[in-house]
């Protein structure tokens, strides 16, 4: 069959979210589009794990906001939800907390109704915190047992310190030591006017926009605390944790590098991209097409608030483990020595572009995308510009940035399984 | 409260034919999407497979990645057209996808047509896929806690039905013994147009998108096969209960009770209920066994909606100090509780709620309507795709009552319990 010709899609169009700057200091950015009739709001506060004093006290701030409020009981809250067919969710990462509420347009008033509970009055009973810790200490303690999670955690360490505040994991006990009180102090410090902006996305009309603001305007203003002290990582290159009989060895390997607003970040993610980004990256044409060591491998830059690191993932079969490093050092060496094909950097771009695409597609997407794009202080235009960027780079800047960032001496290596493979 | 509060229909407009090759092909037309989504359904799954060769149809799957005579690596031109594939395999069928921007839509129609009858399968090739889907089934059956759950499930509730087995497969040893007898027998005899369907969702004319199916699928030659008649289950006729014990913090119980297939009408009544058990925090099951009870850290009821008859599945992880019997009282008394009939037009009218947000929450990506248009083409009813919130919404009290009655007997169940080693 003959083939047909292509097209590389030239630009991706993303409309700039509209801020307004609220009474108390939020700002609420919207981005319209009326070809659903369902609406999206996020409600992001700086208050991720990085900020928490006392174990989980973070986590189940934000997890606990929906089980009971002055007006309501937890089973009431999730009640009226369900009954809208609202979707409620929470996520949490090192550095925030993302509140998100997703609404059909006919339930918009009812379902803000129940997020004004849960944002501005969560009352954290003491019964629904138990019952919480206990099972989230089970659930970790599941989670504990996969290697995957093993070298994550290990990984973390390893790359920043025991103790610092994107390395530190703790002990699943902790979970029965957490009080009421640090959740709730842990809340009132951070969930605050100061912490905070609000992204909405789908069918908004003058009338939603002034319901989300005048929500938006009762979170309270607060001084914010000093800032902690942000240590500087405390590195260690390598570290093994024993798994007696697992089949299969998790591997990381990496470095800390810089956050997202680095000159140097979306170059990385086109080195990242090359050696684990897709299907046909270099790690997965090695370790899965040509050997068979793996049903996947990845490469990514990893972006937080006041840093960035890179990183390769993979699981191996257990009696390949040593193999498996070896091919993914020869693999980050080749990437600096010589530099690859045009057809291959074509490749990448064209990857990375057709992933911006479908990651922007429809309105939530477009919503998660600005939120990052906010978080890292800039606006959706950074998107074009990224993409400028991508199509302008060429293969002897990516060898050099993967020479000068990718030094062997300078990764981390992780190995979580049955056997020590140094 | 629940009267005519929430009529509305959510439709899906297509278009459907049959070529002269036997190919069903089903369009719809998204005007907000910048993408195609293309998917190509093979009616084979791991119901049709020999049970000395199990996880087969998967290991299939992963074969028409490795290239034709003409395309030697199927994903480097999806690639080059910024567009992104997968594929699964259950035990019914086979889905292959693509999504990539509309204007390379014909890259994604070439390549499918190209791999329906061009597959170049070597001896080489086989033994590292093997390699490969071998790694798979460790990863995630093998080296996880609970892996073998829903295996020890299946094995337990089916005697004769192939459903026996999971898509993975019996065991490893049923992957590494595949030969290229096997590969070219099952090629011949599921991959051709009769025994598939083509369905997309982009922003082009309905009749374009028909015409370019023509223009790419037209050509192929399709090559009759009757399928094998599937070994059906006989009825349970006494209850079933399995105990094992393994290295995991905590124990499980699961009880599985034959139900009709998903083309019954009891699939609808069944669905309603698992949600009223277990469809979000306000859920009989997660209120009652995991809130008030404390009983349970997590519980699920759940329908595998397979095409032969499949199973209502109760499930919980019990926490510390809780007995499975308990648990197995517990989910007792919550069916007796169906039974007398106690879900309220309230509580009915919730579901069938959250039924419909998800339905449009999930209609907002170009990607789960062309999958849709594929999945109801296999049922045989393509019209369902826009009927089935009618019959949802037909359920009601005395429907679930006697579903109930009819299906939650004791000589139906099997009951595994996975005990945490102490």
């Amino acid at each position: 069959m003959t083939r047909q010709p292509r097209i590389t899609p030239s630009q991706v169009e993303v409309a700039a979210a509209e801020r307004t700057r609220l009474a108390n200091g939020i700002d609420l950015y919207t981005l319209p589009s009326d070809d659903f009739e369902v609406l999206r709001i996020s409600f992001v506060f700086r208050a991720g794990s990085a900020v928490q004093q006392v174990p989980f006290s973070a986590s189940a701030a934000a997890n606990l906001l929906a089980e009971g409020s002055r007006d309501m009981t937890g089973a009431e809250i999730a009640e009226r939800l369900d009954y809208y067919g609202s979707w409620y969710d929470v996520n949490l990462d090192r550095d925030y907390a993302y509140i998100n509420f997703a609404t059909l347009s006919k339930f918009f008033d009812r379902t803000l109704a129940v997020a004004e509970q849960i944002l501005l009055c969560p009352t954290f009973p003491e019964e629904e915190l138990r019952s919480y810790c206990a099972k989230r200490r089970q659930r970790l303690a599941i989670e504990r047992t996969k290697v995957d999670v093993e070298a994550r955690e290990a990984f973390a360490k390893a790359l920043f310190g025991a103790g610092h505040p994107y390395g530190i994991s703790s002990d699943e006990a902790e979970y029965d030591r957490l009080t009421r009180d640090a959740v709730v102090a842990f809340h009132t410090a951070h969930y605050t006017a100061e912490n905070c902006f609000v992204v909405c996305s789908g069918r908004i009309g003058a009338h939603e926009r002034q319901a989300i603001a005048a929500l938006a305007e009762r979170i309270p203003q607060r001084a914010a605390a000093a800032p902690a002290v942000f240590p500087e990582p405390q590195t260690t290159c390598s570290v093994f944790v024993g798994h007696p009989g697992a089949v299969q060895s998790s591997l990381r390997i990496g470095r800390v590098l810089f956050p997202r607003q680095h000159p140097d970040f979306v170059g990385m993610q086109v080195v990242a991209t090359a050696l684990g980004g897709y299907f046909g990256s270099r790690l997965m044409q090695n370790l899965r097409e040509e050997h068979g060591y793996t049903y996947g491998a990845v490469a990514a830059m990893v972006n937080f608030e006041r840093t960035g690191y890179f990183a390769v993932a993979t699981q191996v079969g257990t009696d390949v483990t040593r193999e498996a490093l070896r091919e993914i050092f020869r693999e980050i060496e080749r990437l600096g020595e010589k530099p690859m094909s045009e057809e291959e950097l074509g490749l990448v771009r064209n990857m990375m572009i057709g992933e911006m695409m479908r990651v922007l597609d429809g309105p939530f997407g477009i919503a998660d995308v600005t939120i990052e794009n906010i978080l890292c202080g800039t606006d959706n235009s950074i998107i074009s510009e990224n993409i400028r960027r991508i199509r302008r780079i060429t293969p002897e800047e990516v060898r050099q940035l993967a020479r000068r960032y990718l030094r062997r001496e300078e990764l981390v290596t992780v190995v979580a399984g049955a056997e020590k493979p140094w | 409260m629940h009267a005519a509060c929430c009529i509305f229909v959510v439709m899906i407009a297509y278009e459907r034919k049959t070529l002269a090759n036997g190919l069903t092909v089903a369009v719809n037309r998204d005007r907000a999407s910048k993408l195609a989504a293309v998917n190509l359904l093979y009616k084979v799954g791991a119901r049709n497979e020999n049970p000395a060769r199990t996880g087969f149809a998967h290991l299939f799957e992963h074969l028409m990645f490795r290239g034709t005579r003409d395309v030697p690596n199927f994903d480097l031109p999806v690639q080059m057209a910024s567009g992104d594939n997968n594929a699964f395999t259950n035990n019914d069928y086979t889905d292959f996808y693509i999504t990539l921007p509309k204007d390379n839509i014909e890259t994604a129609l070439w390549l499918e047509s190209d791999r329906m009858e061009g597959l170049d399968i070597t001896p080489g090739k086989l033994e590292t896929e093997k390699r490969v889907v071998i790694e798979e089934f460790r990863q995630r059956y093998l080296n996880q806690p609970y892996g073998d759950q829903t295996m020890l499930l299946r094995a337990l509730a089916y005697k004769v039905h192939p459903y026996r087995w999971a898509a993975i497969g019996l065991t490893t040893e049923h992957i590494a013994s595949a030969t290229q007898a096997d590969v070219e027998a099952f090629y011949r005899s599921h991959y051709h147009p009769s025994n598939a369907i083509l369905s997309i969702s982009a922003d082009l004319e309905e009749e374009r998108m028909m015409e370019l199916a023509e223009k790419w699928f037209g050509g192929l030659a399709d090559v009759p096969y009757t399928a094998e008649p599937i070994p059906q289950e006989p009825p349970q006729q006494a209850p079933r209960r399995e105990e094992v014990e393994r290295d995991v913090p905590a124990t499980t119980v699961t009880v599985a009770y034959h139900m009709g297939g998903r083309r019954s009408a009891d699939f609808y009544t069944a669905d309603l209920v698992s949600d009223l058990l277990s469809g979000g925090d306000s859920s009989r099951l997660y209120r009652r066994l995991v809130k008030e009870q404390r009983l349970l850290s997590s519980v699920n009821a759940y329908i595998t909606g397979d095409l032969d008859p499949g199973l209502f599945v109760f499930t919980g992880q019990l926490l510390p100090g809780i007995a499975p019997e308990q648990v197995e009282e517990a989910f007792r008394g919550e069916i007796r509780s169906l039974e007398q009939g106690e879900a309220t037009p309230y509580e009915i009218e919730k579901v069938k709620n959250k039924f419909e947000a998800n339905t449009l929450f999930g209609e907002i990506n170009v990607m789960n309507k062309a999958m849709n248009l594929g999945f109801y083409e296999m049922l045989g009813d393509l019209g369902l795709i826009n009927r089935e919130v009618a019959l949802y919404r037909a359920v009601d009290n005395e429907a679930i009552r006697d579903f109930c009655r009819r299906t939650f007997r004791e000589e139906n169940a099997s009951t595994l319990i996975y005990k945490a080693r102490p």
